[in-house]
């Protein structure tokens, strides 16, 4: 009961911004998405995984965004993003702070990880840069003491993303390497490549597709496939 | 406009520098294997593992007493020298106890550096590092030991990178070790799903203690991890579920260099010390499997 409790309190405080974005609709910019994806990886197999990620920009200096996925492999998140930023003559400075429930239900393990990062976004590059620190921790909570704790306490993490058009144009193509998106922090060496896009419909409806590559071996130096995810969804923007 | 372009023509060539320079006779990285590996994948070299355990069977070992060693190594790195891998070799061979040692993986450094194996096969008194021998070294796969295609010389030297063998006491009690293949940073769907099958077997025997062993760590904890890559985090969580509910007691596991003892549920995690000819703290491992399994490590001069 407890635990119903918790995962209820959190899901509403991380669609907090979502319900926000409802009843302020003045700011064209706050949005919701929903997206769904195939996924496939040499651990879990065949998935499904469903997304809904919300987007509040608070001022023209700080925003957020909200995260949840849950899977068919038994694997769900919530992840939450504080985006402080700052406009400079060419480009915006921001700096990206992440963090990142993902409960792997299916083998009994939970992590928590918090990320910084600083960002640098122009209109055809995104570059980020960044420290995570990790707790894993077995499930069920019972089983929770010091000793169940293991904390990664410092690793990497970046984004390199670019851009075919400008960013404020009607449809894009990108192309980005990094080891986190909004559904998962990996540690350093283990980087995962995407190939997105999107489409304008209108004023408020933009549509997206994207996929993901992962590679195991690659600092192991036998690189090959471990996992991919396809994914398509649609945006409202208010 | 022009510096930016000067930047980044230096980069390239630094880059290109670096790969060129690691593709030579002497290279100790295979950088093209960063992006396409030169060996078979995980689940082709596991068949092969299978073809031949099922030729050969898994090893049963008797034990001179209850309470045997097993001496651990790892990331010996072999190249040119191997003054240290011979102290260990002497080290298990004047201990009576000792009916086996375990080489934990990247026994090689790199391309071309077989050949020191093959050649300590030949005129050194390591004159038998085979399982079938009397010194029985049991050899995990480790990334090294894979780069520039030398998949097919470990083969040729070790047979299998995925098996198990028994050890068996005078009063009948069994050991199971369980070796598996974490050359890629992934253990792959057939082979984990052969690791959870011998898991649930073994669950069904009477096991005094089960061991498991490979290369590469769960766990970035420390400072030393930060040139050494995991499992995917997907895999780092089945893996620590499907051997801390089946009873494994220990995982014994090399690639940091550096050593780290974690605690997960019932299972004690050690990352056993490099024995490196360049590092400067080398140490192996003793394990006492009695009725208890007590482990120290030892300095390699």
């Amino acid at each position: 009961m407890k635990k119903c409790v918790l995962i209820f309190a959190l899901a509403s405080l991380l669609l907090a911004p979502a319900a926000l974005a409802q009843v302020q609709p003045g700011d064209a910019t706050y949005s919701v998405s929903l997206h769904a994806g195939y996924g496939h990886n040499l651990t879990y197999g065949s998935m499904a995984n469903f997304d809904i990620d919300a987007y509040l920009p608070i001022n023209q200096h700080f925003d957020m965004q909200a995260n949840i996925r849950t899977s068919t492999a038994n694997v769900h998140t919530l992840g939450v993003q504080l985006r402080p930023k700052f406009a400079l003559p060419v480009g915006e400075l921001y700096v990206e702070d992440r963090l990142m429930m993902r409960f792997a239900q299916r083998d009994n393990y939970h992590d928590f990880v918090h990320a910084i990062s600083l960002g640098y976004m122009m209109q055809y590059v995104n570059v980020q840069v960044g420290m995570s620190n990790r707790i894993i921790t077995p499930l069920p909570y019972t089983n929770h003491s010091e000793d169940a704790m293991i904390l990664e306490p410092f690793d990497a993490v970046y984004r390199v993303e670019a851009f075919v058009r400008p960013q404020s144009e009607s449809w894009n193509i990108s192309l980005c390497v990094s080891n986190m998106d909004n559904y998962q922090i990996e540690r350093m060496w283990q980087p995962m490549f995407y190939l997105g896009g999107w489409y304008d419909v209108n004023e408020h409806w933009r549509v997206r597709l994207s996929g993901k590559m992962k590679l195991a071996g690659m600092f192991h130096l036998n690189a090959h496939y471990y996992g991919a995810e396809l994914r398509a969804g649609a945006e409202y923007r208010f | 406009m022009k510096k930016n372009i000067q930047i980044g023509l230096g980069s390239l060539f630094l880059v290109l520098g670096s790969i060129f320079t690691a593709c030579g006779p002497d290279a100790r990285l295979d950088m093209v294997g960063m992006f396409a590996g030169s060996s078979p994948t995980i689940d082709k070299r596991f068949e092969q593992s299978m073809e031949y355990n099922k030729q050969a069977g898994y090893a049963t070992i008797q034990a001179p007493s209850e309470n045997y060693h097993v001496y651990v190594c790892t990331d010996t790195h072999i190249h040119q020298t191997r003054k240290r891998w011979e102290h260990f070799i002497n080290a298990y061979r004047g201990d009576k106890l000792c009916p086996l040692t375990v080489h934990l993986g990247d026994i090689i450094d790199a391309t071309t550096d077989f050949g020191y194996i093959e050649e300590a096969l030949e005129q050194h008194p390591l004159t038998a590092i085979l399982p079938t021998k009397p010194d029985t070294l049991m050899a995990v796969c480790g990334n090294h030991d894979i780069y520039f295609k030398q998949w097919g010389q470990f083969v040729k030297t070790f047979k299998t990178s995925s098996y198990y063998f028994i050890v068996e006491t005078p009063s009948g009690a069994k050991d199971l070790f369980v070796v598996y293949d974490s050359a890629d940073g992934t253990i792959g769907s057939k082979q984990l799903q052969w690791l959870r099958e011998t898991l649930v077997w073994a669950e069904s025997q009477t096991f005094r203690h089960i061991i498991a062993c490979t290369h590469t760590h769960f766990f970035k904890r420390d400072g030393s991890q930060g040139h050494t890559s995991n499992y995917t985090l997907e895999e780092t969580y089945a893996l620590l579920n499907l051997l801390t509910e089946h009873g494994v007691e220990m995982l014994w596991s090399g690639h940091d260099h550096s050593r780290e003892i974690t605690q997960v549920k019932d299972m004690t995690c050690i990352i056993v010390d490099s024995m490196t000819e360049e590092d400067d703290e080398p140490y192996y491992m003793v394990v006492s499997m009695g009725g208890k399994v007590e482990y120290e490590f030892v300095a390699v001069p």
